[in-house]
């Protein structure tokens, strides 16, 4: 009776190890796909672990594709060219991609596994894109919900960008978020200094990675980031210049006139700083220095929404009707904004009405 | 006939067989953490479609369809961009203003698209009633008819909604 | 038994439906009958994970479990099978067809809990089903079930949910609405004799 209990056991066990066995076996042989070939460019040559997503390859290997849902397949930022050994196309990338797209074989890079040796093809500008160890040097409180925060960058890193381009910084896992986030930030300061930067940034209601700097960050806090990302930079010409940006739009116009200032200049250039009241004003200071050190900088904030008690002498209303002032020579202007697509518009609109010329004003519109 | 009401009690993210495997995913994505800080459901403990669902019904109630209202909240959005995101009163009565910042939101529903954060906040001068929310709200309420979850930062009563913005 | 395989898998779908007759596998089949396109890859993905599972149980029970006298453990052996089978095509379909995997494999674990798998595998065992009537009766239950949940899918649909009572929406009249397919499928009683 004993003894048939055991055998019995011993029976069961058996079955069950074997089974085990199996999928152990399974799991090794078909979720393993071994190390293979990433060329890209036709250039370089990558031998990588196969098994994940493009994207996630190329991020282990140091190159980092954009991604703005953070390799979930929403944004379709991720967007390469993959030659051969892709696979087939799969039903989360169609919705993201034109028919143009998919016969000139574009991927998604959150979607495409990598299984065998693949062929892609990614934009050179690419490969200046890094991942940056910093500690946190020096937080400023600028206004209520604004803070500007310096990154100094370890191991001997350095940063090299141009002004007007941004940064996504990785969050650290705190209180209910347990996850990583990745949230993209204008750098502010110059690119002259290349072991650290700035960026500002201002407190977003629900929003993971400000609630974090604002609320947990602290000088001494490891923090990582990669970048240069972006398309919005200074052109080097003599024309004059007009910026438009408020709020953390701020950002990268402060990169831009550091830079001019540290390369010198005697471009005429006109800062139009729209806000609500007077408590949305910060580096004013700063600001107003720059008109010191330039021959022809101006610095005009435009409040829309003063109470009398606040008693500002300054200008009022929006911006627009000040921008024939400062404006010379229309056809021999830039325009420099950064701030929403709806503010884009509506500048760009009077702005062409004076006489810019479209393809002389530049814009960041977040993203 | 509150008692009629069919009343979910069953944990948030537990009852995984009694969910679709999709539906499971879009709990998740709602946490707090994830995609807000805070997350869709507040402190809310029914399921997502059963809030949907709940709303609806209070929808019906009012004679307003979410598509309607959903547009409404863009038209606000609207006329602040228009007026350079500034504060601005749109037909006497509403004080408008909208922020907005890098980067982009994307629906906890899971389909394609990601959605810019603006921020709109709308105030009916007359009885001071505020209201926030973001371009992912709008299209929640139009697309899926969500509300988010009591006590969520961004939720929004839909008979409130009807009473002070119509 | 003398039931030819045809006749098995004819009935399986039609007089002893698993699920309208039998009442098993009611967990995932109320939910997501919720739309109608999960119903269909649910349903798919179950009449395949039927028809093998059976097939493996009754290899396993008739060259394992019997000489090893070890029938009485035949509960616990059929739902690792199930489970580990269930696993296994997991890992292949996620290889070798990942078009395929999107659609179809988010349901597979869900399957591994369905009791009309593992309410299959005894029936054959209790009905002393061979090889071939074991296939063929599995492959109808899940054809069987299938229907029974775009039945339902496609009811939900067209029903929308103002027209019912707020006490009944949601699972309350998904089950009159099984209670009647059931009543309906009734009348198919009679017809053959499975076992």
């Amino acid at each position: 009776m004993f003894q048939r209990i055991l055998s019995d056991i011993a029976l069961m066990s058996a079955i069950g190890v074997v089974l085990a066995a199996i999928m152990v076996i399974a799991q090794r042989w078909l979720s393993n796909y071994g190390e293979v070939n990433l060329n890209i460019n036709g250039k370089r040559d990558l031998t990588v672990k196969g098994g994940n997503s493009l994207l996630a390859t190329l991020s282990d290997n140091q190159i980092f594709i954009p991604s703005a849902c953070g390799g979930r397949g929403s944004c379709g930022a991720c967007k390469c060219k993959v030659i051969e050994g892709g696979g087939p196309l799969l039903p989360t990338e169609k919705p993201l991609l034109s028919k143009a797209e998919q016969a000139g074989s574009i991927r998604l890079g959150c979607q495409v596994k990598v299984k065998s040796d693949i062929k892609i093809e990614l934009p050179e500008a690419i490969f200046n894109i890094r991942r940056f160890h910093s500690v946190i040097e020096e937080i400023i409180d600028y206004t209520y919900d604004i803070k500007g925060i310096t990154f100094k960058l370890q191991q001997g890193e350095t940063i090299d960008f141009k002004a007007g381009q941004y940064v996504q910084l990785e969050t650290e896992p705190y209180e209910k978020v347990k996850q990583k986030v990745m949230r993209a930030y204008s750098i502010s300061s110059k690119p002259q200094i290349n072991d650290r930067i700035q960026l500002i940034i201002r407190l977003v209601p629900e929003g993971i990675c400000s609630t974090w700097v604002h609320k947990y960050l602290k000088v001494g806090d490891k923090v990582n980031f990669t970048g240069p990302y972006g398309d919005f930079y200074l052109r080097d010409t003599d024309a004059d210049i007009l910026f438009v940006a408020g709020g953390s739009g701020k950002a990268p116009i402060k990169s831009m006139l550091e830079h001019l200032r540290e390369i010198g200049t005697n471009r005429k250039m006109t800062y139009f700083f729209g806000a609500r009241t007077t408590k949305d004003l910060y580096l004013t200071d700063e600001f107003r220095a720059f008109e010191d050190v330039f021959e022809q900088f101006e610095y005009v904030p435009v409040l829309s929404h003063t109470l009398p008690e606040e008693n500002w002498n300054g200008k009022t209303g929006f911006v627009m009707p000040y921008f024939k002032d400062a404006i010379r020579d229309p056809k021999n202007t830039e325009a420099y904004l950064c701030g929403s697509p709806g503010m884009i518009n509506a500048v760009t609109k009077s702005l062409i009405e004076y006489g810019l010329s479209e393809d002389k004003i530049y814009y960041d519109s977040f993203g | 006939m509150d008692y009629l009401k069919t009343k979910s009690t069953t944990t948030v993210l537990g009852d995984d067989m009694k969910r679709t495997p999709q539906e499971s995913k879009i709990m998740t994505k709602m946490q707090p953490g994830v995609i807000t800080y805070g997350g869709f459901l507040g402190t809310d403990r029914r399921d997502f479609t059963q809030i949907i669902a709940d709303d609806e019904l209070t929808l019906e109630k009012l004679g307003k369809t979410a598509e309607e209202i959903a547009d409404r909240l863009e038209y606000f959005q609207q006329q602040s961009f228009d007026a350079f995101e500034s504060n601005t009163i749109v037909e006497g009565i509403y004080e408008v203003e909208t922020e907005v910042v890098r980067g982009y939101l994307p629906c906890p529903f899971m389909h394609q698209g990601i959605y810019r954060k603006s921020y709109t906040t709308v105030t009916n001068t007359r009885t001071g009633k505020s209201f926030s929310y973001s371009a992912l709200n709008i299209h929640l309420i139009r697309a899926h008819h969500f509300f988010e979850g009591k006590k969520s930062h961004f939720r929004m009563e839909p008979d409130e909604l009807v009473k002070q913005l119509f | 038994m003398d039931i030819s395989a045809f006749v098995l898998f004819w009935a399986a779908i039609f007089t002893s439906n698993i699920l309208l007759t039998n009442f098993l596998g009611m967990c995932s089949y109320l939910s997501v009958s919720r739309e109608l396109e999960s119903s269909l890859g649910l349903g798919t993905a179950v009449i395949f994970v039927l028809t093998v599972t059976a097939a493996l149980n009754w290899l396993v029970y008739n060259y394992i479990l019997v000489p090893f006298e070890i029938v009485y453990l035949q509960y616990i052996v059929f739902i690792i099978v199930i489970a580990a089978f269930v696993q296994f095509l997991e890992l292949l379909i996620e290889r070798y067809a990942p078009a395929l995997y999107y659609t179809l494999g988010i349901f597979l674990p869900l399957i591994t809990v369905n009791c009309a798998i593992f309410g299959v595998s005894l029936f054959m065992i209790i009905r002393n089903y061979s090889f071939i009537q074991s296939v063929a009766f599995a492959a109808g239950s899940g054809i069987g079930w299938l229907l029974a949940i775009l039945m339902l899918a496609g009811i939900r649909r067209k029903l929308k949910e103002k027209l019912v009572p707020v006490g009944l929406r949601g699972a309350g009249i998904s089950l009159i609405i099984t209670g009647i397919m059931a009543l309906g499928f009734v009348g198919f009683s009679g017809i053959v004799q499975i076992q």
